[in-house]
């Protein structure tokens, strides 16, 4: 199963790379959507600390929708999707796959998109990169959980883009508000017990989610 | 997975499609080295049939069994079946090469490398093997997707319309690559709109029609092509 991912996972990154399709996007929508946030922000001077996690983390997802919708749409291009079904690879593991390029994606953006904020905010965000890099990969593992599977659902209906968020939107609510709280407590550098909390609630939803993600994706595909 | 087992069995296969039946309780077995052709016209319900023998299309109701397992029930089996279908199925960033090649490794083909170059030669496509499917014409693109589905040696082969878009040299190749695996024990279930050398090539010719799957009156003389089935006018051998 591992090298069956892993074959998976490398034919989509170099599609990906080669066709530059929907990565560019992701991060041109990221970066626009960074700035727009900051300058709403610059008009609550006091409240950035309070409201800088919350709106990275929309960033991340509104922008990462883009690459989480055509991981599963791209393939219907050609009937690609239907011969991926026919081989003997059991539905979890080609869960998996499209989970770990769609994390890859988010990881990356979130990489582009918390300096970007740091800069435009004037908050200390970079100076607890580790603990922030903590709150990232649940964070970005519940985001692309809930997208893959969403994205499976909406592709399977003809309807991606506007049916991923929708779908989407309502159950990625409980990680973004998670991931929201543990960076705004690390941005006012308060590690204390509720950061703790939160990032237990983060990895919680983050494990729920791809569990649920891996045994609901044969549903999620089907016609 | 037993010797005795039916290589392909469906029983009571129905699908409908918004309250209108597509297929209505078919029944339908497949015994290896068997070839059975299924004609109807546009609409009829061919290619759904095809789609829920493969598992790409759950049922309304009905059972598909693939040598005596449940089609959903383990992805293992899928191994003994390719199937081809009106898309190309290629991924237009890989060549054609890689796209053969991600297909043979998924399917674990024992040396995949040297497997795909000795299938791109056999359908002539040896030096075109770095393009990628845009690059390629249509006749060029159904012959990697018809070695693509053939890649994994199957047990069971279901190709839609597999002689459409071929021109001679591909259709001889397709003609004989079926003959060879059916000699080696391979099912093969395929449609057609009465092309001459599908219907030749079949043991059996089924008509899909108001959803039901009617068997036509055929021959032995049908299978070596000199008098064919009663639909089809008679014709001489390839």
């Amino acid at each position: 199963m591992f090298a069956d991912c892993c074959r998976i996972i490398h034919k989509d990154l170099v599609s990906e790379f080669r066709s530059r399709r929907a990565w560019p996007a992701m991060l041109l929508v990221g970066v626009v959507a960074a700035l727009v946030f900051s300058l709403q922000m610059d008009l609550l001077p006091h409240e950035k600390p309070r409201l800088v996690g919350g709106l990275l983390w929309v960033s991340v997802f509104l922008a990462g929708a883009a690459v989480i919708e055509r991981s599963v749409a791209g393939e219907r291009d050609d009937g690609c999707w239907d011969g991926l079904r026919m081989m003997p690879i059991a539905p979890g593991a080609l869960y998996v796959a499209k989970l770990a390029v769609n994390f890859l994606a988010l990881l990356a953006l979130g990489c582009l998109l918390l300096p970007l904020y740091f800069l435009l905010s004037d908050l200390p965000l970079l100076s607890h990169v580790r603990a922030l890099a903590s709150v990232a990969l649940p964070a970005c593992l519940g985001l692309a959980a809930v997208g893959t599977l969403a994205a499976a659902l909406s592709a399977g209906n003809g309807r991606s883009g506007s049916l991923l968020l929708l779908v989407a939107m309502p159950l990625v609510f409980p990680v973004i508000l998670a991931a929201a709280e543990c960076t705004r407590l690390a941005a006012e550098d308060r590690f204390d017990d509720a950061w703790w909390r939160w990032m237990q609630l983060l990895w919680a939803f983050a494990i729920v989610f791809v569990t649920a993600g891996t045994l609901l994706f044969d549903y999620a595909i089907e016609e | 997975m037993k010797e005795h087992d039916l290589p392909l069995r469906a029983i009571g296969l129905t699908k409908h499609f918004g309250g209108q039946a597509v297929l209505d309780r078919i029944d339908f077995d497949l015994s290896a080295g068997e070839c059975v052709a299924w004609r109807g016209d546009n609409g009829s319900g061919k290619t759904t049939l095809l789609r829920c023998l493969a598992g790409l299309t759950r049922p309304t109701s009905g059972e598909v069994e693939w040598f005596g397992r449940r089609i959903d029930g383990d992805p293992a089996v899928r191994r003994f079946l390719g199937m081809s279908a009106h898309e190309s199925r290629l991924y237009p960033q890989l060549t054609l090469r890689e796209n053969l090649l991600f297909a043979a490794r998924m399917y674990r083909v024992p040396q995949p490398a040297q497997r795909v170059d000795a299938l791109l030669a056999e359908v002539g496509l040896a030096a075109h093997s770095g393009r990628h499917p845009s690059q390629v014409s249509r006749g060029m693109g159904q012959r990697v997707t018809l070695a693509r589905a053939v890649i994994h040696h199957p047990r069971v082969l279901l190709l839609d319309e597999p002689f459409a878009g071929l021109d001679e040299e591909g259709a001889r190749w397709l003609w004989q690559t079926l003959t060879a695996m059916r000699a080696g024990g391979c099912a093969v279930c395929l449609t057609t709109h009465e092309q001459p050398a599908a219907c030749q090539i079949a043991d059996r010719v089924c008509e899909l029609r108001s959803a039901r799957l009617n068997e036509m009156e055929t021959d032995v003389a049908s299978r070596r092509g000199d008098v064919h089935v009663s639909v089809f006018p008679a014709r001489k051998a390839v």
